[in-house]
């Protein structure tokens, strides 16, 4: 856009006044979508007894951390808690290189072997995994990856790069060919150019990316149940489940569990939430 | 002379470090894989169990994988033949009937099998050679709320016609006759064999291998719809959100009141005592066709040993403490709230309905439901069906396409 | 020159590559070659029977039924998905206050696990929507996923209000890019709100709504998780969807080869309806 449009929908913007009927609908909308939430927030604080003697509307008598305590020790939290950030972190950190670089490279390179890249990630987003489950475990245990950190960090990688190709090379266009090119003319190799020219302005995309992916793979049961089973191994997502099952009478303390699990990503969302918008905006627009 | 003394000499270096080393074995730190499927009242004993192991043998040290018996039990095993089963597997005494066959089961040491009762044994047994450990047991049938029943007089019914005048009376006086909580399926399927064990496998307890003949079927045995049957009794007489409640809302209805019976098993005590220490149950079994029907008996934990384990001996260990340590045995109990398969153990929390089991042990009116399991398995069939006649009882389905599509998956009823 | 910069690139894509092949592909390979089997899952032997599971499938009332479930499910969600994020969008665009909190407060549960958004609304329809009924007098009837006649409905709440808010956002992006003088323009023929809003922002919300379109069809055909906690295919299989139909068969019914050949019909049909959604929807962008 040039400078001029742009002012211009900056004017349209600042001059719009809302509707207050069009205000309060969105506050009840709100209000409906928060509520579920503050169902679990107030059932995590309730007692056993509670649970069934009173209304599940009214308000715990006091603010019992017991099942917070209760939710600590049945999921093991701090095993579980470590491993999955653990797990996440270092799988976002791997897709959002290795995404970066290869999208980048699909997108300067006219080789046809690049193009049926394009397309053989793209459709892996449609591969249904976990319809592919003994599948996948025997691929993992004839290669030594079941019930090791490194094997489930790679079945992550491996299902998360077909969605973050997609995502960052629609956002290559953003990235102006220009600054690129008078780089390779100052001799720089092609490695270099990336991580010293275009990395630095795919920060929106990459946000984007971290935020899509963490969340992904920090709800991810299957795979994580499949890979790494064993105790010291086990993932919070997974922990939680088996309060939903076996353990089904329990749900005070899935309460307060799910509590727990949900609060990590919705603080990374929060924090990274201006460039995660930005990074939307520039997807929508190219598509 | 001196070859003489150098042989002599080193055969004593050898078996001193023959003694020595299986010494330092002894010693030597162990572990060992556990595959426990876990049902809701289970969970929990696996620390109960490190905790007497650790006392006896702290050289061994038991690596647990806990999982959810119905749904992932068979998921994980299925993911262990690819790659190696673990050295100990908790499952039901169903499991053996399915995974001995395949040939991956170790024989059970008869040491231990010695410490457990001899009905421990019975179902868990194929061609003679027996490979679960049968731990401890539940009892199904219907529960009843004791106090209710004195007060309004009533008695235990024993033909479907003393039911129904339970039944109506309950609606009199504005009580629901049945608890249930059939948004679990696979309450439909535990109460519909509970029915076919009283009503099918009482007459012909081959009626499974003469279904997967072709000699009877669903849709032409009068008995196995009279027990599809019963599930309709139970819907039209029970919650009418039954379809919606959960387990634990149902037993904390009728602990409260709300109902006067509940076909169910021994799991269900846990809730009914953590909701109300003082509730007052007792169990009865569900009336047949001829007025004689047992009350049910299911083996429940059983131990299985992997036949490839690299370390027989641990694992020998871990079964020696499982049978002997009675302490444990007693917590294990009290907690699941079971009846004990090891000799001259018992467990010591109130149960209220354990004069009712008593009675019925006493009379011989007691029937081991592994036979009907063993006869049509649950994975795949009884899980399946149960799907269909929840179908049927909402309306989706006639009762004739229940009983087909039974018939149809008739491959599905052997693990075999 | 050309050479050696070939080489660089293909060195910055082979790893990935590598990785997605032994991770996704291979596993897809090897299920085909599961689907012409018999193999029950467990025992050694994997008999071969060429496409007798093919021809089965197209029989197999359950299997039929699972997939009318999935596409009663994927319609209903991406019309009301959609719509619902398209209407959020606009009324938050439209300059209300407060922006900032209605998009946290609809975005926030897309970051919790189907698995946990399943637990939450079986509970928010058995216990806590039913108490409503009792504070405010009223007689609705919140037991969804009780009934074989609800329980789609029932499943498109819970899917919906966990995932309008993150199509939301994308709509509002796109909205907050249509140029100003476009609808200036607009204004100036004489077209209303409404024409202008059917006319010009919906074109130029083109790529957008192929976004979406997309992303919900294809998660919705893959819904799984949001079952195994809340309704497990019930009540009966009202609720089952293909990927539950063909877990339950593959693994509790000890048969995998059968299972197999599901899975791969289920990815050549996402991949049909990706293609013809993406060539569809392509066409009708506007390129600015």
């Amino acid at each position: 856009m040039t400078g001029k449009k742009k002012e211009k929908l900056r004017e349209e913007v600042s001059t719009k006044k809302g509707n207050p009927a069009v205000q309060a609908a969105m506050t009840l909308v709100a209000a409906m979508y928060i509520f579920p939430l503050f169902v679990i927030g107030n059932y995590s604080f309730k007692t056993k007894k509670e649970l069934y003697l009173e209304s599940p509307l009214a308000l715990p008598k006091s603010l019992n951390l017991d099942n917070y305590v209760k939710a600590f020790d049945k999921l093991n939290m701090q095993t579980t808690f470590i491993n999955t950030l653990a797990y996440t972190a270092v799988s976002v950190f791997v897709l959002a290189i290795l995404c970066g670089v290869t999208a980048w490279a699909i997108a300067r390179c006219k080789h046809k072997f690049f193009k049926f890249c394009y397309v053989y990630f793209i459709v892996g987003i449609l591969i249904p995994y976990q319809a592919l489950f003994l599948p996948i475990y025997t691929i993992g245990y004839k290669l030594n990856l079941t019930n090791t950190r490194y094997g489930i960090v790679f079945m992550y990688i491996a299902t998360g790069i077909s969605f973050g190709v997609f995502l960052m090379t629609s956002f290559m266009s953003t990235v102006p060919i220009e600054l690129e090119e008078s780089a390779r003319i100052d001799g720089c190799s092609v490695y270099r150019t990336y991580f010293t020219i275009v990395l630095p302005l795919l920060k929106p995309a990459m946000a984007t990316l971290i935020i899509m992916q963490a969340f992904q793979i920090w709800n991810d049961y299957l795979l994580a149940s499949l890979y790494v089973s064993k105790k010291q191994l086990k993932t919070l997502t997974v922990a939680i489940s088996s309060l939903f099952s076996a353990q089904s009478s329990d749900y005070t303390t899935a309460m307060a569990a799910i509590v727990i699990s949900v609060l990590p990503i919705a603080i990374l969302f929060m924090s990274l939430q201006k460039y995660f918008i930005k990074g939307m905006t520039v997807g929508a627009v190219k598509g | 002379m001196n070859k003489k003394m150098w042989y002599t000499l080193a055969a004593c270096a050898a078996s001193a470090s023959m003694i020595g080393m299986t010494a330092a074995a002894e010693e030597e730190p162990v572990t060992l894989t556990v595959l426990a499927g876990q049902s809701t009242t289970d969970a929990g004993i696996e620390d109960m169990i490190d905790e007497a192991l650790a006392e006896k043998y702290p050289n061994i040290t038991l690596e647990w994988e806990c999982v959810d018996w119905g749904n992932d039990f068979q998921p994980k095993m299925q993911q262990y033949m690819q790659s190696g089963l673990p050295d100990i597997m908790i499952g039901k005494a169903q499991d053996v009937a399915t995974y001995a066959p395949q040939g991956i089961l170790a024989e059970i040491g008869a040491e231990y099998l010695d410490a457990g009762l001899d009905a421990a044994r019975e179902n868990v047994t194929i061609d003679g050679k027996t490979y679960g450990l049968v731990y401890n047991a539940l009892y199904q049938g219907v529960y009843y709320n004791r106090d209710m029943f004195e007060e309004n007089g009533w008695e235990i019914p024993k033909t479907q016609e003393d039911l129904q005048a339970i039944i109506d009376a309950c609606k009199e006086k504005e009580i629901t006759p049945f608890a249930s909580h059939m948004v679990d399926t696979w309450s439909i399927g535990n109460v519909t064999m509970q029915f076919m064990m009283n009503d099918v496998f009482n007459k012909d307890s081959e009626w499974g291998d003469k279904f997967r003949a072709g000699e009877v079927s669903f849709s032409d045995s009068a008995e196995a719809q009279t027990a599809y049957e019963y599930n309709k009794l139970i819907f039209d007489n029970t919650y009418e959100d039954t379809f919606s409640l959960e387990q634990t809302d149902c037993d904390a209805k009728m602990v409260l009141g709300e109902a006067a019976m509940k076909v169910s098993g021994s799991w269900s005590i846990q809730n009914f005592l953590d909701i109300d220490e003082n509730f007052n149950f007792g169990i009865f079994p569900f009336p047949n066709q001829t007025g004689d029907s047992k009350l049910i008996f299911e083996p429940n934990i059983t131990i299985m040993t992997s036949a490839s384990t690299e370390h027989q001996d641990a694992v020998n260990k871990v079964l020696e403490v499982l049978t002997t340590d009675k302490d444990l045995a007693v917590e294990i109990y009290d907690y699941t709230k079971t009846a004990s398969m090891l000799k001259d153990v018992t467990p010591t929390f109130a149960n209220p309905s354990q004069e009712d089991i008593d009675k019925y042990a006493s009379e011989n009116m007691i029937v081991d439901v592994t036979l009907g399991n063993n006869q049509l398995v649950w994975g795949g069939f009884q899980e399946e069906n149960a799907k269909d006649i929840a179908a049927w009882l909402q309306g989706d389905a006639s009762f004739e396409d229940a009983l087909a599509a039974s018939d149809a998956r008739v491959d599905a009823s052997s693990a075999n | 020159m050309e050479k050696k910069l070939f080489r660089q690139y293909l060195v910055l894509v082979i790893p990935g590559f590598i990785i997605f092949t032994i991770g996704l592909i291979i596993p897809l390979f090897l299920s085909l070659r599961y689907s012409v089997t018999s193999w029950d899952g467990m025992s050694a032997e994997k008999a071969f029977v060429g496409l007798k599971n093919y021809i089965e499938l197209f029989h197999d009332k359950e299997f039929i039924d699972a997939w009318w479930f999935t596409i009663k499910f994927t319609i209903g969600n991406t019309i009301i998905q959609n719509v619902l994020a398209l209407l959020f969008a606009v009324a938050l665009d439209s300059g209300i206050r407060a922006q900032k909190i209605y998009r946290t407060a609809l975005f926030v549960p897309c970051l919790i696990s189907a698995i946990i958004v399943g637990f939450i609304w079986l509970k928010m329809f058995s216990n806590v929507l039913p108490e409503i009924n009792e504070w405010l007098g009223t007689n609705f009837n919140f037991l969804l996923f009780g009934d074989s006649k609800t329980v789609l409905g029932g499943l498109l709440i819970a899917n919906n209000w966990q995932w309008v808010g993150y199509w939301m956002l994308i709509y509002l992006a796109g909205l907050q890019s249509v140029p100003g003088d476009l609808h200036e323009a607009a204004k100036v023929d004489g077209a209303n709100a409404v024409q202008r809003f059917f006319h010009v922002t919906i074109p130029m919300l083109a790529p957008a709504i192929t976004i979406c379109v997309v992303g919900i069809t294809t998660g919705s055909l893959k819904v799984y998780d949001l079952l195994v906690s809340s309704t497990k295919g019930g009540p009966g299989r009202a609720s089952t969807s293909i990927i539950y139909q063909t877990y339950t068969t593959a693994i509790n019914g000890r048969r995998y080869g059968y299972g197999s050949a599901m899975t791969v019909t289920l990815v050549v049909v996402l991949l049909m309806v990706a293609m013809i959604q993406v060539k569809g929807l392509r066409k009708k962008e506007v390129q600015v």
